[in-house]
């Protein structure tokens, strides 16, 4: 017992003055954060889009929001096993109806989620491609080596993908040049490090200064594919209900709405 | 069951391994030999040793990420094995390979320095004073003595690259057949909710792992509980 008391008495010696304070000051924020904040779980594609509509709700309501971006899939795994998040926004209505069915989720006043806005599909190539720049007639193209898209089994916007270029009757030639990455972030990447010739990603990747910099989208008509429908639920579980409500509220404010469509999102109002 | 996943894994490791152990023996072999003789060359010894170390500490996405970046055609690098191999190396087996070597290197690459380390200075002295070029040290002296090191640097190598999955995920992009390894059907599996496929998948893959690996180390008992008595008058022999 005394050597040991002794050993850590040494140990406390050979620690530099300022340890102390700087543990403390450390630590500190822990202690002060009272208010807890609005934990937000967000599909991939509201990356660009959601910061600073995020900065506006904390300026006007004082409510601090914390959100992560994943793959919608994956969130609802984790929500499913008791992430603590209290809101969900999804970049489709399956999941986030999935959550619901299994009580683990509500919708306010419905048994649905709430559409929030409408993604937009686009096909993107690097401005210096070898290849004319996006169009259909790209897709086409017999030299088109590698097309890159969102796995179809879990991403909305791969789903899309495959749904329009089955309405073009090219998915079967397209197939095997077709590599599947994890989510449209990743899809983009595959493009823009050049080892994918053309991607099909959402119209807000394509937007943010990286890739409206260093290539150019092309819209893929809205008939072509099912409308990819975006839909938030609240985490059954959440205490912070009200957070979550007034959130969702802002979110579909027109000033917010009119913002989503600066981004690359189609307002649902 | 997606059986074309399962030995696309094995060939993958395979190869891989492969390709690990005749890197890394002579690379070891010379930090090893470098590091008895003390040369001028200690700085380069180090940089070398923590370069093969390095994948280690790099998260396999990320290393995977630079890899996508640094193989595809916007680098001169990843140009040049274009027009050698005739396709790029991202999206294929090929590129696979890469990715695993670098990924693996660092578990090959330490068993085998820790063997061959182990390996008497004594002995090695004597060699070099008889005039034995590092060549020879390696084949005669650090390989039949280190031997049971190659068994622990070719399992370890092998199973790190059953099990990775990070650089695959970055570098594969899911193709059936090419680049959909058994790790990334696993994922894809638990991704899209199909857990009883992914509890058939993960338990073939712990059987099979286990059963290999007891395999390894029920052979490696044998020749060491007869090792000291046939060891001592080979070395003597030699010596």
């Amino acid at each position: 017992m005394r050597r040991i008391l002794l050993r850590s008495k040494s140990w406390r010696a050979s620690l530099p003055t300022p340890f102390f304070p700087f543990l403390f000051a450390l630590l500190l924020p822990c202690a002060t954060a009272a208010q807890t904040p609005l934990r937000v779980a967000a599909a991939a594609d509201l990356e660009p889009v959601l910061p600073p509509i995020l900065a506006q709700f904390e300026q006007q309501t004082g409510v601090h929001v914390d959100a992560t971006y994943q793959a919608s899939a994956m969130l609802t795994t984790q929500i499913e096993n008791g992430a603590p998040f209290d809101l969900f926004l999804s970049a489709d209505m399956g999941f986030p109806q999935r959550l619901i069915d299994a009580h683990v989720a509500d919708a306010p006043d419905s048994s649905t989620p709430v559409p929030y806005a409408y993604g937009t599909l686009v096909l993107w190539a690097r401005k210096d491609s070898h290849l004319p720049p996006p169009s259909l007639a790209l897709l086409s193209n017999p030299d088109l080596k590698r097309l890159a898209i969102a796995n179809p089994d879990r991403a909305p916007y791969g789903r899309a993908a495959v749904a329009a270029l089955t309405s073009l009757k090219l998915y079967d030639t397209l197939k095997p040049r077709i590599v599947t990455a994890e989510n449209i972030a990743q899809a983009a990447q595959f493009v823009d490090s050049g080892n994918a010739d053309a991607g099909l990603i959402s119209l807000t990747s394509a937007f943010t200064p990286r890739l409206s910099s260093s290539g150019s989208y092309f819209v893929v008509p809205r008939d072509l594919y099912p409308p990819i429908e975006q839909g938030a639920v609240i985490v059954s579980k959440s205490t912070q209900r009200d957070a979550a409500h007034k959130f969702l509220e802002f979110l579909l404010s027109p000033a917010v709405q009119a913002q989503l469509a600066k981004s690359g999102l189609t307002p649902v109002r | 069951m997606d059986w074309q996943a399962f030995f696309l894994t094995l060939r993958l490791a395979t190869v891989t391994t492969a390709i690990l152990l005749a890197v890394a023996i002579p690379l070891s072999a010379w930090l090893v030999l470098g590091r008895a003789r003390q040369s001028a060359a200690t700085g380069w010894l180090a940089a070398v040793e923590a370069l093969a170390t390095l994948p280690l500490v790099l998260p396999p996405t990320v290393l995977g990420f630079f890899l996508l970046v640094l193989l595809g055609p916007r680098t001169a690098f990843g140009r040049g094995i274009a027009a050698l191999l005739g396709h790029p190396l991202a999206f294929s087996f090929d590129g696979l390979v890469v990715g695993s070597v670098i990924y693996s290197l660092p578990f090959a690459v330490q068993p085998l320095v820790a063997g061959f380390a182990a390996v008497p200075s004594p002995l090695l002295d004597a060699a070099r004073i008889l005039g034995a070029s590092p060549a020879r040290m390696t084949a005669s002296l650090l390989v039949p003595l280190a031997r049971r090191s190659f068994l622990t640097a070719g399992v370890l190598a092998f199973l790190h690259t059953v099990g990775e999955f990070g650089v695959v995920l970055m570098l594969g992009g899911d193709i059936p057949g090419s680049t959909r390894t058994f790790s990334i059907l696993l994922y894809n599996q638990v991704e899209n909710f199909d857990y009883r496929a992914a509890e058939r998948t993960s338990a073939i893959l712990l059987c099979l792992s286990v059963l290999a690996l007891a395999l390894i180390y029920f052979r490696a008992q044998g020749p060491r509980a007869q090792q000291p008595k046939t060891q001592e008058p080979g070395a003597r022999g030699r010596a």
